[in-house]
C-alpha cells in the first residue's frame, strides 16, 4: 500500500508539473462546455441565436407604413436579430437599402436574410411581406425563419388595428373617433364586465388580445393571421444544392483536422531539435529559412491535398458539388491552408516545447473550430463571441467555403475572405519569424 | 575562390574567439590553427566548451568575439560556399529514422550540391566503406548504435569536405564499433582529410590524434603532440601507490620524493629529478608496503589534465 501511495504521489507530482496535461484535463474542456453551454442555451436565461443580421427594406406605402414600422421595430426588439436599415455608398453617404442591393449582399452571400415590404397591390386590411434568405446555413435558416414568423404575427395584428385607428380617425375626424372608442369601451365593459377605460387604452393602442392568437395554434386562429399577413419566402443567391447539411459539415471537419495535420507538421520542428537535425543541416549549406520555408510549403501543400481530396470526397459520398465552381474552390482551399500553415507555425514558434505546442495546438483548434463555425452556425452564440469569431480563420475559411459552394461565388465575391485570410497569415508569420529569431529552437 | 583553397593554407585558424551564453563564458579567448592533413584532437570534460568550439567552427553559431580562418579566409556565418569545406558530425545521431540509409544519404549529399551518377557512387562507395552496403534499403530505426554512428559519420563526408569535424562521435558505441570507427577516420585522415576530433576520453585523443589541444572551462589549457603535452609534465614518469588505510597512514614520510598528487584510487608521485628508485624502495621496505601497491607508469593525458586543472577528467 504504501508503495502504491508513493507512485500515486510521483504521478499527481508529475501531473501538477505537465501544463499540457493540466491544460487538455481542465482549460480545454471548461472552454468548450462554455461554448456548447451557449450555443444549447444552458447557461443563458434566454435560449437561441442573437445577433443574425437582417435587412429590412420599405417600399409600402403611406396605409401600411405603421404596419410595417410596426414589425421592424418587433424585429430590432428581438435579440435574436440585427436589423439593418441602411448601408454607405463608396463616398460614405449612408443610405435607406434597396432591395436590388440586399439581393446583391444575398447573392454574395454579405447577408443571409432580408424583409421586403414591397408595394402592396390591393387596399386590403393586412399586409404582404417578403422574407428573402440565402439558407447557405441550413439550421441558421430554419431557426431565422421561424423567428421571423413568429415576430411578424406577433406584432402584425396590433400593427394593424392601429393603424385602423389611425386612418378612422383621419376619415370621421379626431373628436368623433373618440367618442366612437369610448361608446365602444363603454359597451364592451357593460356586457362582458371590466374597467371601460382600460378597455378603451387598449382599443386605442389597437390592442384587441389578437396577438395572442399568434400563441393560439388552432385553425381558426392561423386562418385569421393569414388573411392579416401573408410572407412569401424566396431563396437568394442559392444554387441548387444536393446535400446542405453535407457541404457545410465537410467544410468544417476538413478545416478542423487540416489544422490539427498542419500544426503537428509546425510541431516536428521541435522532433528535429531534438534529434539534433538542425546541427548538421545548419552545418551544410543551409539557411534557418530554408528550414522554415520547407516546413511551410510542405504544409501549404500538404493542406491544399488534404482539403481538396476531402472535397472530392465529399463530393462521392454526399454528392457535394465541388466542380462548377473548382478554380474558386482551390483558391479558398489555398488561403486556407496557407492560414492554417502560418498557425501552426506560430504554435512551434511561441511555444517551448513540443508538448506544450500539442496542447496549445489542441485548445486553439478545438476553440476556434467552435467559435469559428465549422461546428455550427457562428449566430448560435452570445454577440462577443461572434466578434471573436471573425478573428479566426476557420470563420474566413468556412465563410469561403460556403460562398463558393452555396453561392458559386465568382472570385470578386470571395477576395475579400482570402485576402483576410492571407493577411491573417501574413500577420502571423510575421510573429512567427519575430519569435524564431529570438528563440531557441536553432540552438 | 574557395573551391581552389591551396592545399597549403591553414584549414583552420582560431583567433581569440570568445562566445558566451548569457553569464557562462562558454569559450575565452581561444586561438589556434591547424596544419593540413591533422588529426587535432579536443580533449576535455563534459562541458569544457568542444560543442561550443565545433559549432562556431561549423558555422550553426557565430562568435561574439575573434575571428575564424578557413583556409585563410575570414569565415562568414552567411556564406553558404565556406560551408562545402567543411564536414560536421554532430554528437547525436542527426539522422531521419524513418528513411533508409540511402535515402538519408542522398538528402543530406544533395544538400552539399551532389547530384545524380556522382552522388549515387559516393553513397554506394560510402556505404561499402561503413560496411553497411546490405542495409542500404533499411530504415536507420532498424539500425544498432554502431551502425547509426558509422552512417552519422558518412553522412557528413559524402561531398569529400577538406575539414571534417567529429563532435564526440563515439558516444554510447561499444568497443567493436568504435574501433570501426576509428580505422575508417584513420583512412580518412590517410587520404588527406584534415580532423577536428573532440572527446572526452583520452584513450581516443592519444590513439587518434597527432595534435591535442586540452580544453577546460573555455580555455585551452594546453595544446601540442602527445609528447610535447607530456613533456610539460614536470616528471616524465609517474610512481602510483594504491590508496588504502596502510599507504594512507604512511604517505607523509615518502613526501620529500617529489610531488605528490592524490586521486581516489591512488597517491600519484611525480618524482624530483634527484630521486633514486632504489631509495624510495628501500622506504617502502622500511615502512612495510608491498611492492604490489607500487605501479611505475608513463605520464598520461589524465595525469596531464590533473596537473593543469587539479582535477581528473572524469570528475570535472
Amino acid at each position: 500500500m504504501r508503495q502504491t501511495l508513493v507512485l500515486l504521489e510521483k504521478e499527481f507530482r508529475l501531473f501538477a508539473k505537465d501544463r499540457t496535461a493540466i491544460s487538455l484535463t481542465f482549460l480545454v474542456p471548461a472552454v468548450l462546455i462554455y461554448i456548447f453551454g451557449h450555443v444549447f442555451g444552458i447557461n443563458r436565461t434566454e435560449s437561441g441565436p442573437t445577433g443574425i443580421p437582417i435587412a429590412v427594406v420599405k417600399q409600402v406605402d403611406e396605409a401600411h407604413a405603421n404596419t410595417a414600422d410596426a414589425i421592424i421595430a418587433a424585429l430590432d426588439r428581438e435579440k435574436s436579430f440585427r436589423v439593418l436599415r441602411t448601408s454607405k455608398d463608396a463616398s460614405g453617404i449612408e443610405h435607406s437599402l434597396t432591395e436590388p442591393e440586399v439581393r446583391r449582399m444575398l447573392t454574395d452571400g454579405d447577408l443571409r436574410f432580408a424583409l421586403i415590404f414591397p408595394e402592396q397591390t390591393n387596399a386590403s386590411l393586412g399586409i404582404r411581406v417578403r422574407f428573402l434568405n440565402n439558407p447557405q446555413n441550413e439550421i441558421e435558416t430554419q431557426t431565422a425563419t421561424g423567428l421571423v414568423q413568429k415576430t411578424v404575427f406577433t406584432s402584425v395584428p396590433q400593427a394593424i388595428f392601429q393603424s385602423l385607428q389611425e386612418q378612422g380617425r383621419r376619415f370621421v375626424g379626431s373628436a368623433a373617433f373618440e367618442k366612437f372608442d369610448h361608446d365602444l369601451a363603454v359597451t364592451i365593459a357593460r356586457t362582458f364586465g371590466g374597467d371601460p377605460a382600460e378597455i378603451e387604452k387598449q382599443i386605442r393602442a389597437g390592442d384587441f388580445g389578437l396577438s395572442q392568437l399568434t400563441t393560439n395554434d388552432s385553425g381558426e386562429a392561423s386562418n385569421f393571421l393569414d388573411q392579416l399577413v401573408k410572407i412569401d419566402s424566396e431563396q437568394v443567391g442559392v444554387r441548387e444544392v444536393k446535400n446542405p447539411q453535407a457541404t457545410r459539415s465537410v467544410g468544417g471537419w476538413a478545416m478542423m483536422f487540416l489544422l490539427f495535420a498542419l500544426s503537428g507538421a509546425a510541431t516536428s520542428l521541435f522532433d528535429e531539435k531534438k534529434a539534433g537535425m538542425y546541427q548538421r543541416l545548419l552545418a551544410a549549406p543551409v539557411r534557418r529559412t530554408h528550414i522554415l520555408w520547407s516546413k511551410y510549403l510542405f504544409g501549404v501543400i500538404l493542406g491544399l491535398i488534404q482539403l481538396v481530396v476531402l472535397f472530392i470526397a465529399g463530393h462521392f459520398l454526399y454528392g457535394i458539388d465541388i466542380m462548377s465552381n473548382f478554380g474558386n474552390l482551390l483558391l479558398v482551399c489555398l488561403a486556407a491552408a496557407i492560414a492554417c500553415v502560418a498557425f501552426g507555425m506560430l504554435l512551434a514558434a511561441v511555444a517551448p516545447t513540443s508538448a506544450a505546442a500539442s496542447g496549445l495546438g489542441t485548445f486553439l483548434i478545438l476553440t476556434m473550430s467552435a467559435i469559428g463555425g465549422a461546428w455550427f452556425p457562428t449566430s448560435f452564440m452570445p454577440e462577443f463571441i461572434q466578434h471573436l469569431s471573425r478573428l479566426t480563420i476557420v470563420y474566413w475559411a468556412m465563410d469561403g467555403f460556403l460562398r463558393v459552394l452555396y453561392n458559386g461565388a465568382g472570385m470578386l465575391a470571395i477576395l475579400p475572405g482570402v485576402a483576410i485570410l492571407l493577411g491573417m497569415s501574413a500577420l502571423v508569420t510575421l510573429v512567427s519569424i519575430w519569435r524564431f529569431k529570438r528563440g531557441q529552437i536553432f540552438d | 575562390m574557395i573551391e581552389t583553397a591551396s592545399l597549403t593554407q591553414p584549414p583552420l585558424a582560431l583567433r581569440e574567439v570568445s562566445k558566451r551564453y548569457g553569464s557562462i563564458l562558454a569559450l575565452d579567448r581561444v586561438s589556434l590553427a591547424l596544419e593540413q592533413g591533422e588529426f587535432f584532437g579536443l580533449l576535455g570534460p563534459n562541458g569544457a566548451g568542444k560543442t561550443t568550439f565545433m559549432s562556431l567552427v561549423a558555422g550553426i553559431r557565430s562568435p561574439d568575439s575573434g575571428q575564424i580562418l578557413l583556409f585563410d579566409q575570414p569565415f562568414e556565418h552567411r556564406r553558404l560556399d565556406q560551408r562545402k569545406l567543411l564536414g560536421f558530425v554532430p554528437q547525436s545521431i542527426a539522422l531521419y529514422e524513418d528513411l533508409d540509409a540511402v535515402e538519408n544519404l542522398r538528402l543530406f549529399g544533395r544538400l552539399y550540391g551532389l547530384r545524380g551518377r556522382l552522388l549515387e557512387e559516393r553513397i554506394g562507395e560510402g556505404l561499402r566503406a561503413v560496411q553497411l552496403f546490405d542495409r542500404r534499403a533499411s530504415a536507420v530505426k532498424t539500425f544498432s548504435g554502431g551502425m547509426r554512428r558509422r552512417l552519422n559519420i558518412l553522412a557528413s563526408i559524402l561531398h569529400r569536405p577538406r575539414l571534417l569535424l567529429c563532435d564526440e562521435p563515439t558516444v554510447g558505441v561499444d568497443p567493436q564499433s568504435r574501433n570501426a570507427i576509428f580505422e575508417y577516420l584513420e583512412d580518412l585522415n590517410r587520404d588527406g582529410m584534415t580532423i577536428v576530433y573532440s572527446t572526452h576520453y583520452m584513450e581516443e585523443a592519444t590513439r587518434l590524434c597527432s595534435r591535442i589541444g586540452i580544453i577546460d572551462h573555455g580555455k585551452v589549457l594546453a595544446l601540442g603532440t602527445l609528447d610535447e603535452l607530456l613533456g610539460e609534465l614536470p616528471a616524465s614518469e609517474q610512481i602510483r601507490v594504491a590508496r588504502n588505510e596502510t599507504t594512507a597512514g604512511s604517505i607523509a614520510e615518502l613526501r620529500h620524493f617529489g610531488e605528490w598528487a592524490e586521486t581516489q584510487e591512488a597517491f600519484v608521485l611525480s618524482p624530483s629529478p634527484e630521486m633514486r628508485l632504489s631509495e624510495f624502495f628501500a622506504a617502502l621496505e622500511r615502512l612495510r608496503l608491498s611492492y604490489r601497491l607500487v605501479e611505475v607508469e608513463r605520464p598520461t593525458l589524465e595525469d596531464l589534465f590533473l596537473h593543469l586543472t587539479g582535477n581528473s577528467l572524469r570528475d570535472s
